[in-house]
């Protein structure tokens, strides 16, 4: 182990002097691009338009709960889903182990869809569509997402926050109509 | 080994203990250190062997094509694994780093031994408390916990004597240093091993204060002491322990690189003060880091986000880079030492058949895969497409497995058979298991990521959901079981080796026995 420099001896005399020029200069460059990097990534979310605007607020979950009653009786359709007229905000629950109600939304519309957990914290998941969007929810927190979803389907949304042991059944729907 | 007993005592000068001058490195073995670091490491690869077989069982899970565990089999096996794997195998490693960092390295004894058997025997306990209480299937709330999930108090009081064995440690690990300085038996700065290990210790306290700010209260929810944790509140401090301690994790296996290149190719840091600066890096920049664990979180700004995720994201990858680099510049000037070498003649003076080489290189290359596709995520962009996916374990298997496990592996491959004087039990089986747990889970990590951006969520016993899963998710999930089972056959070889070598390796001093060359 008698190398100049050991990792297991106490380094030499004067190992505390400056760094030479080319570690320097290394580290230099390295902070010029987290600099970079961060200034980049401020820019994208607010030139690059690739997330979902989102807002949020507190919310105790039986408040929130009627709330969701209310926007449900005035809106349910006879198929059992939630037809959300455009300008409207809309609203979905998680719970152990579901996510309702089932929205039904226009292309091309922008809507605001409020989401809470009445229990535990769940993952609210949209897959499918070619991009995915994952937002935690938890109790006592309302997520505001404004959607503007631009193809007609039926999307899935699952749970992917561990919840309980029937977790892997938790799922929703929004359905996107022309 | 003359001198396998342990003896007990209360204060480091009280008695001079039996020691022997290492063949390898001349530092000097104190009997206590020795004994002490062997319980700790075995504890550490038992845990392993556990957290091992949790995670194959995952792996098998998860491909669609199998489907091996039930949802509450499954639950309860995706809690043993994190546990075993990423609480108790790590943690039980840097016990054992810290007790050989602050004696054999400093020539000094171990401040207390009465005290190290006491952080041994509580983490232990804690152990066996807490595997029993997961293959109860009473605590399926995985390792995270998060209320109202609750489990069986067992569980939750492992953590805790678990985490008050671990303080115990770390409180010793200081003591040995300060006694060590006093003694005279080591002065100056402390090695760049010890160094290390001790930013390591200090990210290990503040982790663990942090986990029990979260589990005590989680405790007393489970026992209705309380009426209500807030699930987003305990979210924060249960990941100031889970986050910080992949950062004693990283720390580590940093460690553990530097200690791989000096035993196999004699190799040292190209400067200490850069190397240093490095681990300080981590210190300064790991806690803030936590923000990157809630970009989607209902509950912080856009801004904290920004600042606490992603900027000081970007800037803890730094000390990583620098760490990297170092690693490989030193082997580079060691190896040019030899005579000279062309830009890139240096690496054919290097034996890849070495044990310590092919773990290291897989370290390295994992990492690096891992570590750049977790500084993607930090943004806060690209996490809210990547978030609770198969995206994240994809990250983390790099980084922790592929990472630090293995470094750990490769590390056991020589302090194993220095400590017990014993030979490897197979040399070519060493090399073999560390390149073939790399191309394992490089496998499986490429199939995570590729099942995370299709969306397929992670921690999930079954994704058909009744029919309506989007097509595509059932080949990169098959793929991911097949990636485990490779990494799984490579980690029990592991074993398999180190229990051989314990039990019967040959006795020997010979330094190239011990400590095999990777210097061709």
């Amino acid at each position: 182990m008698a190398s100049v420099e050991s990792p297991v001896t106490p380094p030499p005399p004067g190992w505390a002097r400056r760094l030479p020029r080319d570690e320097r200069l290394f580290l230099w460059a390295v902070a010029a691009s987290v600099l970079f990097m961060s200034v980049f990534v401020v820019a994208w979310l607010a030139f690059g338009g690739q997330n979902v605007p989102t807002t949020t607020d507190r919310v105790a979950p039986a408040a929130f709960q009627q709330q969701v009653q209310s926007f449900i009786a005035e809106y349910r359709g006879d198929d059992g889903r939630v037809h959300v007229p455009p300008g409207e905000d809309a609203y979905m629950i998680a719970a152990r182990y579901a996510f309702y109600p089932e929205l039904v939304l226009k292309a091309g519309e922008p809507y605001q869809i409020w989401i809470s957990s009445v229990d535990a914290l769940h993952g609210f998941s949209i897959v499918g569509g070619g991009q995915n969007i994952n937002l935690e929810i938890a109790p006592e927190h309302a997520y505001g997402a404004t959607f503007t979803p631009d193809r007609p389907g039926v999307y899935l949304v699952v749970c992917n926050e561990y919840c309980g042991l029937g977790h892997h059944t938790m799922k929703g729907r929004i359905v996107v109509e022309r | 080994m003359a001198y396998a007993e342990p003896i007990p005592q209360s204060f480091a000068g009280l008695r001079e203990e039996p020691s022997r001058t290492c063949a390898v490195t001349g530092l000097r073995v104190y009997a206590g250190a020795q004994a002490l670091t062997v319980a700790n490491a075995v504890a550490a690869v038992l845990s392993l062997a556990v957290g091992g077989l949790f995670g194959l069982s995952l792996g098998l899970t998860r491909a669609p094509g199998l489907e091996l565990l039930g949802p509450d089999a499954y639950y309860a096996a995706l809690t043993g694994h994190g546990v075993s794997a990423l609480i108790l195998w790590p943690i039980f490693f840097e016990v054992a780093a810290m007790v050989f960092a602050s004696s054999v390295l400093l020539n000094a004894q171990v401040f207390s031994m009465r005290l190290g058997w006491s952080a041994f025997g509580l983490m232990t306990a804690g152990a066996v408390l807490l595997e029993g209480a997961i293959l109860s299937g009473e605590a399926s709330v995985t390792f995270t916990a998060y209320p109202p999930l609750v489990a069986t108090p067992w569980f939750y009081v492992g953590y805790l004597v678990f985490a008050v064995g671990a303080l115990l440690a770390i409180v010793n690990f200081a003591l040995s240093i300060v006694a060590a300085r006093a003694s005279r038996a080591t002065s100056g700065s402390l090695p760049l091993l010890t160094y290390g290990v001790a930013v390591a210790a200090i990210l290990a306290l503040i982790s663990i204060v942090s986990g029990l700010v979260a589990l005590v209260p989680a405790l007393a929810y489970s026992q209705g002491w309380i009426g209500a944790v807030e699930p987003i509140v305990y979210r924060g401090w249960f990941w100031g322990l889970g986050h910080t301690l992949q950062y004693v994790n990283v720390v580590a296996m940093v460690v553990a690189w530097y200690g791989i290149a000096a035993l196999a190719l004699r190799a040292g840091p190209v400067n200490q003060k850069f190397t240093r600066i490095g681990f300080i890096l981590y210190l300064v920049f790991t806690v803030p880091v936590l923000g990157h664990h809630f970009l989607v979180d209902p509950s912080l700004s856009t801004e904290v986000k920004l600042v606490g995720g992603t900027m000081f994201g970007f800037a803890l990858g730094v000390p990583s880079l620098m760490h990297g680099l170092a690693v490989i510049g030193g082997v580079e000037a060691q190896l040019r030492r030899l005579g000279p070498a062309t830009l890139f003649g240096w690496l054919r003076r290097i034996d890849w058949g070495n044990p310590g080489v092919a773990a290291l290189t897989c370290s390295l290359l994992l990492f690096a895969l891992g570590g750049w596709s977790g500084t993607a995520q930090t943004t806060l962009p690209l996490n809210m497409v990547s978030h609770n996916t198969m995206w994240i374990p994809a990250h983390l298997h790099g980084v922790v497995v592929g990472g630090t496990t293995l470094a750990f592996m490769g590390f056991s491959y020589f302090l194993v058979p220095l400590l017990v004087r014993r030979a490897l039990w197979s040399t070519r089986l060493a090399t073999i298991q560390a390149y073939l747990y790399g191309a394992g889970l490089f496998w499986m990590i490429m199939a995570m990521s590729w099942a995370g951006t299709l969306g397929v969520p992670r921690r999930t016993a079954e994704i058909g959901y009744g029919g309506e899963a989007p097509g595509g998710w059932d080949l990169p999930m098959n793929l991911v079981g097949a990636g485990a089972g490779i990494a799984g056959l490579a980690g029990f070889l592991f074993i398999l080796n180190i229990v051989l070598t314990l039990l019967r390796g040959e006795r020997t001093d010979d330094p190239e026995r011990l400590a095999p060359s990777g210097a061709a």
